[in-house]
């Protein structure tokens, strides 16, 4: 499984929107493609779904040029692109046939899987209404499951948590990080955290151009918590990676827990928290690029 | 079952769904009640400046199926604008391109499947009228259609196919669907009608390349009058061969273009 972008660039008029992207993804796990609005996020992710075509360069699923052989790269992929609208006189199970029979799998097979299609993605309670009448979290959550009908090896999301509730967005996020196991899931949002949550390699975009590529091993996230006395140990099952400074405890965060949580912890333990700093590498170069634009406007 | 036959029948089945079909449904049955209340009431009396008492029985039955088929040529037109002009830029104006282009189905078979698709639900609004008119006019003739009924079907047939695919083509160019309804309506009713008649006002020439002017033998296969042509002397003869020849060559010439043009804009369309 691989997406590979080659001297990639789109030109709206005088506008660029997308300019020279050289970038290859491959092999499951998600990859995020962060950045502010209007930085080109979207654009790479149409141009590697054939809504749009490449003013230059050219865009390769598993060594297949989507613009010249459309039909058999995107047999590859599953997607959910923007805020797709659906028939509005057809249901949602028709939606899902429909694709079934684009995407060429048969009906056994089909039966086999949908249930797990629906329950995962919760759209069991509205699957037989016509989508006209769907909520825009429905319509996303069932732009989910045609991305997933045909158990594709890619999965291009864009910003897939949009118009979900928090519980819905953690259930979104969740099943993105299951699916990026086995899958290659190439996801857009410019919200850092959830960049932070499921994906294992980030990439910033900004004004067209790819302005950071790292891995989240290589993205620090501290919690610097200062202490009102040194001297103190912890015993802390959520706490793993950490180290003691004096009376500061700089703790390497993960996802698995909240900060509130950390604070907590410590404070069962009888030791007084002073102040609290949080840093996030991630963040600050995100910060650092996006505050370029501001500099030469 | 291939992705283009799933392309066609999951359009056939959405047109079938939509209001418009509906819409035309009323539309033709209101014409076909109007028409049957039309022959009854004239059969046997005609209006004084049709000169009843002097027309032999073939002439009469050629001039009822004449006036039926007059009325049923703007159908298509109308047909066309209700299935063809928002086919494609519904797509961008619904979103819904967001949904199906990046499904692995080449654009081409999404095209020619919506478009046969559109064709298909026009035909069956034909058809019921047709229906209608031959069941009529048999009744009241005692007698079946003769072979211009056959002709004029033939031709009916090349003239929805190109009406649907000069839709078709201007819905490619626009994103919004007014546009493409407005710019339909336009280009038949005011370019080809008009045009037509300030040619031949100013040129003195029968512009026959128009597709109006060309679609009108439909009715001219039963009786040479073109009502598209002001200047044209009437027969009550049919038209002649050579004619419906030459106007089913112009109507297919531009059904070509239309559909080549349409299906090259279609291939590079954007949503953007």
């Amino acid at each position: 499984m691989e997406i590979f972008m080659n001297s990639l660039t789109k030109k709206y008029g005088k506008i660029t929107a997308l300019n020279n992207i050289n970038l290859n993804v491959k092999n499951h796990g998600c990859v995020g493609i962060l950045g502010p609005n209007g930085a080109g996020k979207t654009t790479m992710l149409k141009l590697i779904t054939n809504i749009i075509k490449p003013t230059h360069g050219e865009v390769q699923i598993n060594g297949i040029n989507v613009s010249e052989k459309p039909e058999k790269a995107l047999g590859f992929v599953g997607s959910l692109i923007e805020q797709p609208e659906f028939y509005s006189y057809l249901t949602g199970k028709e939606i899902l046939d429909f694709t079934r029979k684009i995407k060429g799998m048969n009906k056994e097979t089909f039966n086999n899987i949908i249930d797990s299609i629906i329950n995962t993605t919760q759209i069991s309670s509205f699957i037989e209404r016509k989508t006209g009448n769907y909520s825009r979290g429905m319509k996303q959550r069932l732009a989910l499951a045609v991305a997933m009908i045909g158990d594709p090896e890619i999965i291009i999301l864009d910003e897939p948590t949009f118009g979900l509730d928090p519980k819905g967005m953690k259930e979104i996020r969740t099943l993105i990080r299951n699916l990026a196991r086995t899958k290659l899931i190439l996801l857009s949002t410019h919200l850092i955290y959830e960049a932070r949550e499921i994906c294992d390699r980030t990439i910033i975009i900004n004004n067209g151009i790819i302005e950071h590529d790292s891995t989240m091993a290589d993205n620090k996230f501290l919690l610097k918590i200062t202490l009102d006395s040194p001297g103190h140990s912890i015993v802390s099952n959520k706490i793993k990676n950490y180290t003691v400074n004096g009376n500061e405890i700089i703790v390497e965060k993960s996802n698995d827990y909240e900060n509130f949580e950390v604070i907590e912890d410590l404070i069962g333990q009888g030791i007084k928290v002073k102040y609290v700093e949080q840093f996030d590498n991630l963040e600050d170069v995100y910060i650092s690029i996006t505050n370029k634009n501001k500099v030469n406007i | 079952m291939s992705k283009f036959s799933t392309v066609y029948l999951q359009y056939v089945k959405n047109y079938y769904r939509s209001r418009s079909f509906y819409l035309m449904l009323l539309l033709i049955s209101i014409i076909s009640i109007m028409m049957i209340y039309f022959s009854f009431k004239y059969i046997n009396n005609f209006p004084k400046f049709l000169g009843s008492s002097s027309i032999p029985i073939t002439i009469k039955e050629a001039l009822f199926y004449f006036l039926w088929t007059l009325i049923l040529l703007y159908v298509p037109v109308f047909s066309a604008v209700f299935f063809g002009s928002p086919a494609i830029s519904s797509e961008i104006e619904n979103k819904t391109a967001y949904f199906i282009f990046p499904l692995p189905i080449n654009r081409y078979k999404l095209y020619i499947g919506k478009f046969l698709a559109a064709f298909t639900v026009s035909f069956i609004i034909m058809i019921i009228y047709l229906i209608v008119e031959v069941g009529t006019l048999s009744y009241l003739f005692h007698s079946l259609p003769t072979i211009y009924f056959y002709y004029s079907l033939l031709l009916l047939i090349i003239f929805i196919l190109t009406m649907t695919s000069v839709t078709f083509m201007i819905s490619a160019i626009f994103n919004k669907n007014t546009y493409a309804y407005i710019t339909v309506l336009l280009i038949y009713y005011i370019v080809f009608y008009a045009g037509s008649f300030i040619i031949e006002l100013l040129y003195k020439i029968d512009p026959i390349y128009l597709l109006s002017d060309a679609a009108s033998i439909i009715e001219r296969a039963y009786m040479n009058i073109n009502t598209a042509d002001f200047f044209s002397t009437p027969s009550i003869s049919p038209a002649p061969f050579a004619d419906i020849i030459f106007s089913a060559l112009i109507m297919v010439i531009y059904f070509i273009a239309s559909f080549a043009i349409g299906l090259i804009l279609f291939e590079r369309k954007e949503v953007s």
